[in-house]
């Protein structure tokens, strides 16, 4: 089972936090902490798990991937097989890709639920829904289109362009 | 750059981004939270846009680790509203913020069924999620035959069917109650069939966890995943999507293989031959390649089909080539499968017996030892642990020593456990450990608990020949700049005892020792220094002649103790001072500690609790345990000296000539011999450790008396004694249906019958024995009609038995047989037997049973015909003890003669009729097979007629422990239990005028 899905930065701030076990927002943070410590200090070319015991208890492990700013995390037990893991973070990364065009951190901060909902298209309570990129996304552009759809009587979004030169 | 398409969303995120400190950033968020708390409660006005608006804010503040407590209401009220966007934002953020107990949750229960059976699929898709992720137990009531529809529906869309596939497996989890097997089984077969590869790795997931709460409910099943595994593999009709990297689905393959394995070892060889096709194929056919992600992928697949390759119990060949595998996987530079390499292979040590194979690859994991990956180093200390025995464990040790020196402290502890319950494990002789140890403390002292040194005092005190060389050593420690305190504390314990023995090397005068130790003496804690007081006083004793300057120094240091504020520093104080001035007389308080008895290491102990799961475990710890013996066979000068010639019977604490024992039906026995015999009984280590303390220091603090003999401690209450081991745990509210003494009484003269029974669980056990070695098979029978769970089979062998069996699954599904075949070779005759620790939960109730298997020696025995010339011939070849043994028994069961020459040849002890020409005599004679070879035992019972309780008892065989053992395995057999047995006293003249053989006999005796 996946314990959980955690995108957070290189400077250990969260992204997209997403806990599949109860945890109170205290040990939630806790755990946000220790992650970024252990993960801050691993050399560049050292394997992508890390054993977790003291924070989700015993035969759970990290499994990460270090893309540019951003760690992704999946907390896994030993049910999962590591390297799968690995490959979903891959296809994650590749559908937020897709979706955002060349993804960068500034798109999940500000687009922090769109990236709810496409985490919610691959993994549901600590399991793979979807392991198809291009099936995630045509799910996810389906809700978006329907959301749009009820936002047609709001003010349309301008000028905030200019957040993303600030990095 | 698309946007969260909020503005209001996108301001508030840029300024807590602008935020320069925690401090502002706080301010922004405490300002945010308060307007949206007075947006909520003042309701009128606030747009379903605003509402969405601010229920996102809230799960962005709760993201960045504010405790939101309101809004709740707010958010879960969303998911009945009527609009898609806004019932999507209260469905994903009530999945974050709350949690399955929160009571909001169960106002909803109805609009999200009605999400769930309305025909809006994607309303449908979005509750499945909900429950999916935070479902409890009432939505499952309510909720999980609508799940199950929608699921096998074939009009409903694959993207809804497989978020109900997950959505029923997180019901099944909450309540396993609302998936019926009989029913859902054949569905999942069908649905099995699904062709769409999305839907069928959500189905797989499902299996997983109904497999593995019932194997059997499932079985029909598993050809299906046999089928699809090779479907993947020969990558049929797979569609492009679902192929990543070119390799189909790895996702689906991996959860496949994960289902194989929870059921039971497929036995069907069709089947079986199917799937090692497949396995053969992934085995064969997965290369190196460039492309991480292709390589990730490929690897995920061969990692679990290695998995599935151990639980299949696959040929010697096929685990050779899993383990060929495996070793280039150690030593390849891709650390992430360096690491799986590493961890399967410490995986594969636990369920096969491939410890030579790996041992090939001891310089690789090594080497990875010293790799800068924190994980890497871990894997590489764990496999090296497992794998390490006698013949590699002084390379592993010495390799582990040279790393803790550079170890970051993380895995220091670790590390430091480990190498000093190796050191002990398989030491090549006491020496080298007791250098290792000492090395140890000097490189990490910190982690060096008590238990460890002590064990080190034990070792030294029982074995005269390594005194002079632990005490250079710690005489050579102390030289050193920075000496640890536990250093210092076994150091000054060790020079206190046996620097007399260096006094002639150079530095090493008892002033000088005194000197170095007591340099030492201002920085130690108040325990340490009442230690050292007792080594002064010691080292003072022994210099011979008495050196009045030490005399002098030493006084001067009590003198200053005497006032010291810790009374037991004090007390030694005033007491040494006085002993000192004694003279001669002090040598007899002073003199040097009595041995120790043998007992269990509390180190190797506490490691065998810590270990984890026990069923998976249990090889391993066999073979563990058993190789922990050889600690104690190698032990030369051992505590037990009056015993017979060395064998396995060193450590086993009975000497010949039995002291009065009392009856005792119940006591347990002693510690220590809980230690030799290897059945675990040993008290908790906690007092284990305290009787150490007491037993280090107690001589010393004069309430004992100086020197006691360690025959005593080492008597034990006769193990044989049939009640002493009725361990049936009275703590267990499940009773057996009937005795277990009997079923035992009756096994030990059958081959096979019940072991065990109550209302759950039957054993049963079939044994057949060949000489020396039997072919036992353990019956575990479920006999109600649900699955026993958490079933752990752990056989204590007596240290006189090697005994093997394989891993024993962990569920035993209902009215369902599990066979555990054990295999049995006989070292060296013992009457001990050993014990099955045998546990299972039955709906979360535990039960744990110790049950003696009937591993009697009468089983070796094979009754031997003799004729009159070679008794006597052979009789007359053994001259007396220890060879041959004559005891007169009482309390004997009142029987016939003739029911006891009945009773003799039932337990295989081939009575010879007329042999003797006196009716109230027995002869008999038996072989004894162990791994030695076999023994002729020759055996005569002289009986009383006129008083039936007692007879004299005569054994002869060329080994005296064989003989022992067996003339107490026959007052076992004879004796009538309730009574005390009493010293043998003058042999009674039973026998008079007689003429033949008889006289002869009766002369010879």
């Amino acid at each position: 089972m996946i314990l959980a899905a955690l995108v957070m930065n290189t400077q250990g701030k969260p992204r997209i936090t997403k806990f599949y076990v109860p945890l109170g927002v205290e040990k939630q943070q806790e755990a946000i902490r220790t992650i970024y410590s252990a993960l801050s200090q691993r050399p560049e070319d050292s394997c992508s798990f890390v054993e977790t015991e003291d924070i989700f208890g015993p035969d759970t492990k990290l499994v990460y991937k270090h893309f540019a700013t951003l760690y992704f995390i999946f907390v896994i037990d030993s049910s999962e097989s590591e390297l799968g893991m690995l490959d979903l973070i891959q296809v994650f990364v590749e559908t937020l890709d897709r979706c955002f065009k060349n993804v960068c951190e500034l798109d999940i901060v500000y687009n922090f639920n769109k990236v709810h909902t496409i985490l919610d298209e691959i993994v549901m309570g600590g399991q793979v829904v979807e392991t198809n990129s291009a099936e995630v996304l045509k799910a996810v552009q389906d809700i978006w289109k329907l959301e749009r759809v009820g936002d047609l009587n709001v003010p349309s979004v301008r000028g905030i362009g200019s957040y993303r030169s600030k990095s | 750059m698309a946007l969260s398409g909020m503005r209001g969303l996108s301001v508030f995120i840029s300024d807590v981004r602008n935020c320069q400190n925690k401090e502002q950033e706080r301010v922004r968020v405490d300002k945010e939270l308060a307007n949206i708390r007075t947006r909520f409660k003042n309701q009128r006005g606030l747009t379903p846009y605003e509402k969405k608006k601010y229920v996102w804010k809230m799960l962005y503040i709760y993201m960045l680790g504010y405790d939101v407590d309101f809004g709740h209401m707010e958010t879960v009220a969303l998911i009945s509203a009527p609009k898609y966007a806004e019932k999507q934002v209260g469905y994903i953020v009530t999945s974050c913020l709350l949690n399955e107990n929160h009571d909001f949750l169960r106002l909803v229960i109805n609009t999200v069924r009605n999400d769930i059976i309305g025909r809006n699929e994607t309303f449908q898709c979005l509750a499945l999620t909900m429950v999916g992720n935070v479902g409890g137990r009432e939505f499952s009531e309510s909720l999980a035959p609508d799940v199950q529809k929608l699921l096998v529906s074939n009009t409903c869309r694959p993207l809804v069917r497989k978020k109900a596939a997950l959505c029923l497996l997180r019901l099944y989890r909450k309540n396993p109650d609302v998936v019926n097997v009989e029913g859902w089984s054949q569905q999942m077969v069908q649905l099995l069939d699904e062709r769409d590869l999305g839907v069928l790795t959500a189905v797989m997931s499902l299996l997983v966890a109904l497999v593995a709460s019932n194997p059997d409910g499932y079985w029909s099943c598993l050809p299906k995943c046999v089928h699809i595994l090779e479907r993947l593999t020969r990558n049929q009709d797979i569609l492009q999507e679902y192929t990543y990297y070119g390799i189909p689905s790895p996702w689906l393959q991996v959860k496949t293989m994960r289902v194989l394995q929870y059921f039971p070892v497929v036995e069907d060889p069709n089947v079986r031959r199917g799937l090692f096709d497949v396995l053969q194929r992934i085995l064969v056919g997965t290369d190196v390649v460039k492309n991480v992600n292709k390589n990730n992928a490929s690897h995920a697949v061969l990692f679990e089909a290695i998995a599935l390759v151990m639980h299949l119990d696959a040929d010697k060949e096929m685990m050779s080539q899993c383990v060929a595998l495996l070793g280039k996987f150690v030593a390849v530079r891709e650390p992430n499968i360096r690491y799986l390499g590493l961890e399967n292979m410490t995986r594969m040590l636990l369920v096969a017996d491939v410890n030579e194979s790996i041992k090939k690859h001891q310089a690789h994991i090594i080497s990875s030892l010293k790799d800068p990956d924190i994980s890497i180093r871990r894997r590489s200390l764990d496999l090296l642990y497992g794998m390490c025995d006698i013949s590699n464990a002084k390379d592993i040790v010495e390799e582990l020593l040279q790393y803790l020196t550079t170890a970051d402290f993380g895995i220091r502890e670790e590390l430091a456990l480990k190498a000093a319950i190796l050191a002990e494990k398989f030491a090549p002789n006491l020496a080298w450990y007791v250098e290792v140890i000492l090395q140890l403390i000097e490189k990490a002292g910190d982690f060096v608990s008590d238990d460890i040194w002590y064990r080190v005092v034990q070792f030294v005190t029982n074995n005269d020949d390594l005194q002079a060389f632990a005490a250079a050593k710690a005489r050579d420690y102390l030289d050193k700049p920075a000496v640890h305190e536990t250093m210092v504390k076994v150091a000054g314990y060790l020079l206190g005892e046996y620097s007399h023995l260096l006094a002639r090397r150079p530095g090493c005068s008892p002033k000088e020792v005194f000197h170095i130790i007591h340099d030492k003496f201002p920085t130690v804690t108040t325990p340490t220094k009442a230690l050292l007081l007792s080594a002064y006083v010691k080292i003072l004793m022994h210099s011979q002649p008495p050196d009045q300057e030490l005399q002098a120094q030493v006084d001067e240091v009590f003198k200053r103790c005497e006032s010291f504020i810790d009374a037991e520093v004090q007390q030694r104080a005033v007491e040494y001072i006085i002993l000192s001035h004694k003279g001669p007389s002090m040598v007899d308080i002073m003199a040097e500690m009595p041995k120790f008895p043998e007992r269990q290491s509390a180190l190797i102990k506490r490691a065998e609790d810590a270990e984890g799961e026990p069923t998976e475990m249990s090889a391993t710890k066999l073979r563990q345990r058993q190789n922990s013996m050889a600690l104690v066979v190698a032990d030369p000068g051992s505590a037990n000296g009056g015993l017979p010639p060395p064998s396995e019977q060193l450590a086993l604490p009975e000497p010949p000539p039995p002291a009065p024992e009392p009856a005792a039906p119940a006591a347990p026995a002693a510690p220590q011999s809980a230690y030799a015999n290897g059945t675990n009984k040993a008290p908790a280590p906690a007092s284990t450790n305290g009787d150490l303390l007491g037993d280090l220091l107690a001589p010393l603090a004069l309430e004992a008396p100086p020197i006691s003999t360690p025959s005593p401690l080492t008597q034990s209450a006769d193990p044989g004694e049939p009640l002493a081991l009725a361990l049936y745990d009275q703590q267990n509210q499940i009773k057996p249906i009937g005795s277990i003494e009997d079923w035992f009484r009756a096994l030990s003269l059958k081959d096979s019958g019940v072991l065990y029974e109550d209302p759950y669980i039957q054993i049963g056990i079939k044994s057949e024995w060949r000489e020396a070695q039997a072919k036992m098979v353990l019956f575990l029978g479920n006999k109600h009609t649900v699955p026993l769970v958490n079933i752990r089979v752990l056989i204590l062998p007596a240290p006189h038995l090697k005994m093997q069996f394989s891993r024993v699954p962990d569920t035993i599904p209902p009215r369902a047989q599990v066979q555990v075949p054990v295999e049995v070779t006989c070292l060296s005759a013992s009457r001990e037997t050993a014990v099955l620790d045998f546990s299972y939960t039955i709906s979360t109730l535990p039960v744990n049973v110790k049950l003696r298997l009937p591993t009697l020696m009468n089983k070796i025995f094979q009754a031997a015909p003799v004729s009159a010339s070679d008794f006597v011939a052979h009789w007359r070849a053994i001259a007396g003890p220890p060879t041959k043994l004559q005891e007169v028994v009482r309390g004997v069961r009142p029987m016939p003669v003739s029911d006891m020459g009945d009773l003799f040849n039932s337990l295989h002890i081939g009575v010879a009729p007329g042999l003797d020409p006196n009716v109230n005599n027995i002869v008999a004679a038996t072989t004894f097979f162990s791994q030695a070879g076999a023994t002729l035992c020759l055996v005569r019972v002289e009986t009383d007629p006129s008083d039936r309780t007692q007879m004299r008892l005569t054994v002869a065989s060329q080994d005296p422990n064989v003989t022992y053992e067996v003339k107490e395995f026959i007052k076992e057999q004879v004796i009538d239990i309730p009574f005390a047995r009493t010293p043998a006293p003058t042999p009674s003249p039973a026998v008079m005028g007689l003429t033949g053989p008889a006289a002869v006999l009766a002369g010879l005796i």
